[in-house]
């Protein structure tokens, strides 16, 4: 009676790591079959597929990335500024609307509240014709434009929410001391909003970064300025057999953001939670 | 065009020149500015939102009632883009398709990640239990293009990785070309997400687990319920909220979605793994019917407002079963 829970509670954590192990094995067993192809060259992919031959072809990754790396320069460069331009218009935006009081502040809050329900498959073809007509088609500004414009509408809502919550009478004493309202969104809020500031960026990241059809269709035809996600589709066709080097391609292409998620786990967890509330 | 351009980048500017004056501020000049301020600050967001998002998406219910390829002078045809979108064959095929796939995203892409996010809660070690965690969130950074480019690999008839697994376990008849066979080419899209333990539900879900507060679990034990029985008559009943948020995003993404087929199999074999979005751009950028991509895109938007009102009800039933603590 005594021991018998014991043991049935020491079976259990054994079957739940049982099971976890397993998951977490199949979630990575297909990187270490991209690793040990992505090592190979074409003589050693024939010839011995599942072993391990040597000597490692490691100027697969080499080569991969030299294709790749102007792909990354443009990731980072669109998906760099894309991050800029929200995080400074929706700090500007998301603190009128929780700390002004003026005429139409409801009306033009639910106006952007209301975009969280246009989805991307409604507007791609019109968006894709209007970048046309503005002369922005096969240029940066097709990507950066557009990517600002849907980012604000989840990181006004975010941030509206924490100006909103920052107590009075951090504001209230600033005033005291003579500062205007300006001084006090410069001076007191702004400071405060590192943390929160850090998740709206990694959401606009992560939604910039991997998007594949809205880059491709805008830039299609310069491929100068693939993005990476883009950039490796089209490489992927381009070398449709030489498996060793797509593989190494694949790993060079996921690792950027993998990396910056393993500095930054706290902000990619919040940033992820809260894109739940956008569709 | 240059204006398009500078507007963002130059919005910012007089903002900031404007700052000094207002913070020496005489009382009339802090007035004054009191009463533009909040318009400037939210005019660029508002010049943004306008321009890129709901001048294309009036545009798109416009020009739903159109014929047009984008370039030439648009022809109001009425209803008819979405008559012919009843009758076509390929959009009955890609609508069959994409409940299949809603299907699937809304029971297995449901449990899976509920089930691992309750069994990494009964680690013992907070550590283990967020770098257990933290190993299935990593796959949700990796661009999902990575997973297609690989899986076409995985999927190759000649070289991929599944026939030759069967080949070395002597199960040479098994070996198929997966992606090319109209019957199994839906499920093998399906398949890339194996084993399905999605990391954003997985978050959602340890958060609403993390809510319940260990009194109530603590009184069920005590009551003598085992762990089974506290699954499922509390734990369960308390997350609720969450599992239906995650059933209603999961089909709102997967009715929406086209990017895994577009790469893997471009919506074939023949017209076997189309879905409605990638009618939709198929028709825009392969066959320049702009006005029926346009009206498929309504159709989408329609049903998808219907779900979001729902999504939104329970997002507030979320807190219904918030014990009084923070949600995170």
């Amino acid at each position: 009676m005594a021991i018998a829970p014991r043991v049935t509670r020491r079976g259990r954590s054994i079957s739940v790591w049982a099971v976890l192990g397993i998951l977490v094995a199949l979630t990575y067993a297909p990187i270490l079959v991209v690793l040990s192809v992505s090592v190979k060259d074409s003589a050693q992919f024939y010839n011995s597929f599942w072993g391990i031959s040597l000597p490692f072809h490691w100027e697969n990754f080499g080569n991969a990335g030299a294709v790749l790396a102007p792909y990354l320069l443009n990731s980072i460069i669109v998906s760099g500024s894309s991050m800029a331009g929200v995080v400074v218009l929706s700090c500007f935006a998301a603190y009128a609307f929780a700390r002004f009081r003026f005429a139409g502040r409801e009306v033009l809050y639910y106006m952007v509240l209301a975009l969280m329900m246009i989805p991307g498959v409604l507007t791609l073809v019109p968006q894709f014709l209007l970048v046309k007509n503005l002369g922005l088609l096969e240029t940066r500004w097709a990507l950066i434009l557009p990517y600002i414009a849907s980012g604000q509408v989840l990181a006004i809502f975010i941030m509206r929410a924490f100006f909103a919550g920052l107590p009075e009478e951090l504001f209230e004493s600033a005033r005291i001391d003579g500062a205007g309202e300006l001084s006090a969104f410069w001076r007191i809020a702004l400071p405060l909003t590192k943390p929160v500031l850090g998740t709206v960026a990694i959401i606009q990241l992560l939604a910039t970064w991997n998007d594949y059809v809205w880059p491709f269709v805008v830039t299609q035809q310069t491929p100068d300025l693939y993005t990476l996600v883009v950039g490796l589709v089209s490489f992927t066709g381009r070398h449709s057999t030489d498996w060793g080097l797509l593989m190494a391609g694949n790993i060079l292409a996921a690792l950027p953001l993998v990396v910056v998620f393993l500095f930054a786990v706290r902000y990619f967890v919040q940033g992820l939670t809260a894109g739940a509330l956008k569709v | 065009m240059a204006s398009g351009i500078s507007s963002p980048a130059s919005a910012p500017t007089p903002m900031q020149a404007e700052m000094r004056p207002a913070a020496r501020g005489t009382s009339r000049a802090g007035r004054l500015g009191r009463s533009i301020i909040p318009y400037l600050f939210v005019l660029p967001t508002m010049v943004m939102l306008v321009v890129f998002m709901y001048f294309p998406a009036f545009t798109a219910l416009y020009r739903s009632f159109y014929t047009w390829d984008g370039i030439g002078t648009p022809v109001f045809t009425g209803l008819s883009n979405f008559t012919t979108m009843f009758g076509d064959q390929i959009m009955q095929q890609a609508f069959a398709n994409v409940f299949k796939l809603a299907a699937f995203a809304m029971t297995v892409q449901v449990a899976v990640p509920l089930v691992v996010a309750r069994l990494i809660l009964s680690l013992r070690s907070a550590r283990t239990q967020y770098i257990v965690r933290v190993l299935f969130v990593i796959p949700l950074v990796v661009p999902q293009v990575v997973f297609y480019s690989v899986w076409l690999f995985f999927y190759d008839p000649q070289d991929g990785v599944i026939n030759q697994l069967l080949i070395a376990l002597h199960l040479d008849n098994l070996t198929q070309s997966w992606l090319g066979d109209p019957k199994l080419a839906l499920y093998c899209i399906i398949f890339v997400w194996f084993p399905f333990v999605d990391g954003f539900a997985l978050l959602i879900y340890t958060a609403g687990f993390q809510t319940i507060s260990p009194e109530v679990l603590q009184a069920a034990s005590v009551d003598g319920a085992g762990p089974w029985s506290r699954f499922w008559r509390i734990e369960l009943p308390l997350v609720l909220g969450q599992i239906r948020l995650i059933v209603v995003l999961n089909m709102i993404w997967a009715l929406q979605s086209y990017t895994a087929v577009l790469i893997l199999t471009q919506g074939g074999p023949g017209t076997a793994t189309y879905v409605p979005g990638l009618v939709l751009y198929a028709n825009a950028f392969q066959n320049r019917q702009m006005g029926y991509a346009c009206a498929v895109g309504v159709v989408l938007f329609l049903i998808m407002l219907v779900l979001t009102f729902i999504n939104l009800r329970y997002l507030r039933s979320r807190t219904d079963y918030d014990p009084g603590r923070a949600v995170a």
